[in-house]
């Protein structure tokens, strides 16, 4: 058994009637089979309600992972990672079978929870190649199971396989500042690779959300200047705020000092009334 | 063409007119497009279509001709699967990623799970297949234990239907049971002695691709009659207005059957216009093409009408679930006479 805190079941059995939390404890006495068919069998026992969430339980139902959090799931997604934890870890081989077969044989709600438990799993390594893939994946609610709001990719994928998950986030206009680490994880790769994506997406004549020009932040390139510079220019305010930002918290001296024509904005920055958070225009 | 060689007749260039004694017809389909409004504003449920071997078109045209949900029964995708693997993806397809096309188009896509009667046959394959088969039949969706039966009728097949009716039994859910092209009489028959000899009810037990022969018995003995509208092999649509006609709706569903031969995914709104021009009362072509299907599978517990009954059509330029079949901002709609492509 995996990282099963005591405040996660105590957590789980407040969302529960008497009745599904007896299926469920009477569930994690049997043997693997049995439980890998209760992780399936889930929705046909409890309700799909959407769990209440205050913030008091945010970040603290596994207190050795904070950035573990359940807001926006039902009942079943919770109870499906809950007995996940109980399968047991040792020996290591079956564990891995079992995990993978349920991996094989999901369907998406499934594989939503199975993606979700992943940062909680025994041999957390093992599952990279699942969770690349997932990041693969064209069904809206796996993309997202393993993007958005999961720690997983930001503890344990490499950068290259972190920039694919970020520029697809992108590609499906998704809101990237709900994908853990996006900040702490920012990289010259990726910089480049999303000026490039902005690039093609102006020549075709379509945008990108506009805080996405917070990756290229910090990741300067003299080359980057001339479109800095059109975005000076733009009637959208925050096309131009934007271009601030990256300006300000960029090392290249040419780029930086392109602000200096804008004392306004930078004034607001200093002032910390512009900041990325603002243009978070991603709806969610 | 020309049918007999000893007749020399011309055929008339393109350019003459032809005389106009010569342009009575004696016959002429009838052609759906003029035929859409006896249906406008009803509701279809096709508990039968092979959706992994049609395109995005027919779901587009199956949406805007009233299909709002449908089950794809687990089958025979045209040439046998030579390992577990290929059962697993196929399996895992009809709960994933043709669930979500299927979201897509403003469809509720269910399904019916189990191994199919011609592939019963390879005994090695079928044992893996069954021990796999209970983590697919307890999955969100799965509506039925299905469509299983006879094809060759040998003592495999025999042997896995029987297994499979335990299955259905166990996890309380319907069972589709496909019947044979050939022999069928026989075989519809033996399907049904069989699930009441492993004492199913059979209110639980769709027996499909039904016809004037088989119906009479499918019915007395209590059991559901599907009926497939399949041009040249099965059932045709002015038979089943007949059918219909003389039985009326009481357990008689109809459906598509649509895979990958030559088939129709839009039989139900089909058949449903044909009926209400040949006067078959509107609750009657609802409950065969509708209703019936709908209180059949149910009972699985799996269908819960507020998901396509909603008043609320899905908004076709509207994003589903981001992240789609609809690359980099397409949309689900598009105009198919426009000679731009954006």
């Amino acid at each position: 058994m995996a990282n099963l805190s005591t405040n996660f079941s105590q957590f789980l059995f407040e969302q529960c009637t008497n009745k599904e939390r007896e299926w469920l404890e009477e569930k994690v006495k049997s043997n693997f089979l049995d439980l890998m068919t209760a992780f399936v069998a889930a929705p046909r026992f409890l309700s799909k309600k959407n769990i209440s969430y205050d913030s008091k339980s945010r970040g603290s139902l596994i207190p050795e992972l904070t950035s573990f959090e359940v807001n926006g799931w039902n009942l079943v997604r919770l109870a499906r990672v809950w007995l996940l934890l109980h399968l047991p870890s040792e020996p290591k081989e079956q564990y891995i079978k079992n995990i993978e077969t349920l991996f094989d044989t999901a369907e998406l709600n499934e594989l939503v929870a199975l993606y979700s438990a992943l940062p909680l799993l025994s041999y957390p390594t093992e599952w990279l190649p699942r969770a690349t893939d997932a990041v693969r994946s064209n069904m809206g609610f796996v993309f997202d199971s393993i993007a958005l709001q999961n720690p997983y990719p930001e503890l344990y994928f490499p950068e290259p396989a972190w920039n694919q998950l970020v520029l697809k986030t992108i590609f499906n206009e998704k809101p990237i500042h709900r994908i853990y680490g996006i900040n702490r994880r920012r990289n010259e790769d990726l910089s480049i690779a999303v000026f490039d994506f902005i690039s093609e997406r102006s020549a075709a004549g379509r945008n990108v959300p506009i805080s996405v020009w917070m990756l290229i932040s910090g990741f300067t390139l003299e080359s980057m200047v001339p479109k800095l510079f059109l975005m000076f220019k733009s009637e959208i305010q925050t096309e131009k705020q934007a271009a601030a930002l990256v300006c300000y918290e960029s090392k290249e001296p040419k780029i930086r000092s392109l602000l200096t024509k804008y004392p306004d904005l930078e004034l607001s920055i200093q002032n910390e009334d512009l900041d990325w958070s603002k243009l978070q225009s991603i709806p969610e | 063409m020309c049918q007999n060689p000893n007749n020399q007749t011309k055929n008339p260039s393109h350019f003459e007119s032809i005389d106009a004694t010569e342009e009575s017809p004696t016959h002429r389909d009838l052609l759906w497009e003029d035929y859409q409004n006896l249906i406008k504003d009803m509701r279809f449920f096709d508990p039968h279509i092979h959706m992994v071997s049609r395109t995005t078109d027919d779901y587009q045209m199956m949406a805007k001709a009233g299909i709002v949900a449908i089950i794809e029964p687990a089958f025979w995708v045209g040439q046998p699967r030579t390992g577990l693997a290929s059962f697993k993806d196929y399996y895992s397809s009809l709960v994933g990623w043709e669930r979500f096309r299927s979201s897509q188009f403003g469809i509720k896509h269910y399904c019916t799970m189990g191994l199919n009667s011609r592939e019963a046959n390879n005994e090695r394959l079928a044992e893996e297949v069954m021990e796999i088969l209970p983590l697919f039949a307890y999955k969100e969706g799965v509506v039925g234990i299905g469509e299983i039966g006879f094809d060759d009728q040998t003592a495999l097949e025999e042997k896995y239907y029987r297994l499979q009716l335990d299955l259905a039994k166990k996890t309380n859910l319907p069972v589709q049971i496909h019947t044979p092209h050939r022999d069928k009489k026989r075989g519809t028959e033996r399907s049904m002695s069989i699930a009441l000899e492993h004492g199913l009810d059979p209110s639980f037990v769709v027996v499909d691709h039904n016809n004037e022969e088989t119906v009479k018995s499918v019915l007395d003995q209590g059991f559901w009659a599907a009926f497939t509208i399949y041009p040249f092999t099965k059932m045709g649509n002015e038979r089943m207005v007949a059918v219909v006609e003389k039985y009326g709706p009481e357990r008689i569903m109809i459906n598509s059957s649509a895979d990958w031969g030559i088939s129709d995914p839009l039989a139900i709104p089909k058949t449903a216009a044909l009926m209400k021009q040949r006067g078959i009362p509107l609750d009657v072509i609802r409950k065969v093409t509708y209703q019936n299907a709908i209180d059949a599978f149910a009972k699985s517990g799996q269908i819960d009408v507020a998901d396509f009954e909603t008043e609320s059509k899905p908004d076709p330029s509207a994003k589903f679930h981001g992240n789609s079949i609809l690359r980099g901002g397409q949309q689900p709609v598009m105009n198919k006479n426009s000679l731009l492509i954006q």
